[in-house]
């Protein structure tokens, strides 16, 4: 029960959307990155860009130096100066010289490549002894974008590799740094009230943790101390109730003998006698919770349920009789639990009880036993019992019986829990189940 | 016959002093252990009714005390305390029968009455009532020497109004009485109508008169 609090609390704690805190992480360093490392790729892209093209420049600059020596150094009527090709070409201008050369990238048809590939082109006119040329340069773009493209790819690729690496250094990382925080927290989940003070956590090499840990440890001793004084103040209140309950009860059983008593009277008497005999019931009922929960019933040895069902069935025969209840009973085989024999008694004689109680007359109950499960089920007109309130103490609602303490199935989930046993409740077709089987994974 | 009542609670012994008294035994009370253990010595009981909590010493001495002199009296522990360990403790070490507080004074009387027949005749006497005769060996009724057949449930509610007769015993005692307190009533008492009906008519039938009384609201009475 305390764990099912627990849980809810949580869930209302982190709300809907909640992730894992790994994939938070991942999450959050991927928005950061990516970006990040997109901008970076995007600026080296341009920097190679810029950087190649500088390179390109300066080398047309150097070829248009040694050009110019060689103009130089040959007679005006030579034919290299009529020369046209799409790489260099040279021709009569009209002046005046340009101070510095004009670079600038065009698109040209080349011959291998049978399509237009971009050139970088340097242009000038200058001036040879006393004649004007345009001088045009040219040399093609298309190896410098293809490296581009492939220093490009080699670089995606080591970031893309470089990312993924991150990512999972990151997660191993987080993974083995956060495992004694998870360690806590699968620990406070499985927790239960009554083995709360022996609670105990590593220690660990993260002060924070180290922290939320002594936290922690310090809340649940605090709970568990006034869970314990509740406890035995409820113990002692219920213990010290008994001798004045049977005082007045015995009092008022005296006094329903007098004879000079008038009708009204005895009758007020004897539902004051019935008021204190509920009230030392429910008295007597909390005090065997408490027991249960304090462990005072040691399971002495197996028991065989059918043998408690069977004697059960026989003492409440008139009961199911007076009701006229039929009861179809499936026994293949046996049941047996390590209880103390009065938990058996209780639980079986609870569980029966309520099925005949809750139940109409002329109604039925059915039950199941075999080597794994016991299951009782009951015709009835009550509405189901709502899911939270079904193992509460006094949870009253339109499913309980008037004069009804409430504690019954507290009682029989108090056993269950403290007994490796789990406890089923279905609600189908105006038929209330209850199936009680073996708990596989105790914590 | 005489018992001794050894309760510090002074209104609970009252009260079973009284409820005995009018069942036509002689009481005699002890407020802690040492007027106990004292009137033990002093006198001799047909049947003890001790408390576990007392001042100076615990009921189960008592019970250790009364088997150390042979007294060969029926010992009742009644507790506030509804422990295992203490009514297995108790018969363990020789006590008859063991109550919890709070109990009904009928329960009380019906047990005592159980006791004391065992006792005294080791079960081998019938239970005599004008002309019903009840013998505990066979758990069978005899009306003007006649057998009747009752079921468990009417013999049970039989033997226990005449061990309190002529006193008002309430539905609820008689359904403890019946199922014990472990099976929660929830207030219902419908019941036990139709067991005391069925008992009523087959006793009436064998041509006894109308014993059981209803009393208003309240129980019945055996008379």
């Amino acid at each position: 029960m305390h764990r099912i609090i627990l849980k809810r609390c949580m869930v209302q704690v982190t709300g809907s959307n909640n992730m894992k805190l790994l994939t938070k992480n991942t999450i959050w360093f991927l928005l950061i990155m990516l970006p990040l490392l997109a901008a970076g790729g995007i600026y080296l892209y341009h920097q190679f860009d810029k950087e190649l093209k500088k390179e390109m420049d300066e080398e047309l600059e150097n070829d248009q130096i040694q050009w110019l020596l060689y103009f130089k150094s040959i007679p005006d009527n030579s034919p290299v100066f009529r020369i046209t090709t799409p790489e260099f070409s040279i021709h009569p201008a009209k002046g005046p010289a340009d101070a510095q050369p004009l670079l600038k990238t065009i698109m040209q048809y080349q011959e291998v490549e049978h399509k237009e590939v971009p050139y970088r082109q340097l242009e000038q006119v200058i001036r040879i002894r006393e004649k004007f040329y345009t001088l045009t340069i040219r040399k093609s773009l298309i190896e410098k974008d293809d490296l581009i493209k492939n220093i490009a790819l080699v670089m995606a690729l080591a970031f893309i590799g470089l990312l993924l690496f991150v990512i999972l250094v990151n997660r191993l990382i987080s993974r083995s740094i956060w495992r004694p925080f998870y360690q806590s927290l699968d620990k406070m989940e499985k927790l239960q009230l009554e083995q709360m003070h022996h609670l105990t956590f590593p220690d660990t090499s993260v002060t924070e943790f180290n922290r939320l840990n002594e936290v922690l440890l310090n809340a649940t001793s605090r709970i568990y101390h006034d869970f314990v004084i509740m406890k035995e103040l409820t113990e002692d209140a219920a213990h010290e109730m008994q001798t004045p309950l049977a005082i007045a009860q015995n009092r008022l059983e005296l006094l329903l003998q007098d004879e000079a008593l008038q009708p009204s009277q005895l009758q007020s008497i004897a539902q004051t006698h019935e008021a204190l005999q509920r009230l030392s019931h429910l008295n007597h009922s909390m005090l065997f919770m408490a027991k249960i929960g304090n462990k005072q019933f040691v399971p002495t040895g197996n028991i065989s349920i059918r043998a408690v069902l069977e004697k059960h069935l026989r003492l409440f025969e008139e009961l199911i009789r007076d009701k006229g209840l039929t009861v179809s009973t499936d026994i293949s085989g046996d049941l047996s639990l390590l209880l103390h024999p009065l938990l058996a008694d209780t639980l079986i004689s609870n569980l029966l009880g309520n099925a005949i109680k809750y139940n109409y007359p002329k109604g039925a109950i059915t039950i199941q036993l075999n080597e794994h499960l016991f299951s009782i089920c009951n015709t009835s007109k009550y509405p189901p019992i709502p899911g939270p309130q079904l193992f509460q103490r006094f949870k009253k609602n339109a499913s309980t019986l008037e004069n009804s303490n409430g504690l019954g199935l507290a009682i029989v989930k108090k056993i269950t829990d403290m007994n490796q046993l789990k406890i089923y409740y279905i609600h189908k077709e105006n038929e209330h189940h209850f199936i009680i089987r073996k708990n596989k994974h105790p914590h | 016959m005489n018992i001794l009542i050894i309760e510090d609670e002074q209104a609970l012994q009252e009260s079973i002093a009284q409820y005995l008294g009018k069942q036509g035994y002689v009481c005699e009370v002890a407020v802690n252990f040492r007027e106990g253990i004292q009137k033990i010595s002093d006198a001799e009981f047909e049947c003890i009714i001790a408390d576990i909590g007392l001042p100076y010493g615990s009921g189960l001495d008592i019970v250790k005390e009364l088997k150390q002199i042979r007294s060969d009296a029926g010992i009742i522990i009644i507790s506030a305390k509804d422990s295992l360990e203490d009514k297995l403790n108790g018969l363990g070490l020789g006590a008859d029968d063991y109550l919890t507080k709070p109990f009904h004074l009928s329960e009380l009387s019906a047990r005592v009455n159980a006791l004391l027949r065992r006792k005294h005749f080791g079960g081998n006497t019938s239970i005599i009532f004008q002309e019903i005769q009840v013998i505990p060996a066979s758990k069978s009724v005899l009306v003007h020497q006649k057998p009747v057949e009752l079921t468990a449930k009417e013999y049970q509610l039989l033997v226990y109004f005449i061990a309190n007769q002529n006193r008002v015993i309430t539905k609820s005692a008689l359904a403890s009485h019946l199922w014990g307190d472990e099976y929660d009533m929830a207030g219902s008492y419908d019941f036990i109508y139709s067991h005391i009906k069925n008992l009523r008519r087959k006793l009436m039938d064998a041509g006894a008169p109308d014993y059981i009384k209803t009393v208003y609201g309240t129980g019945y009475r055996f008379e």
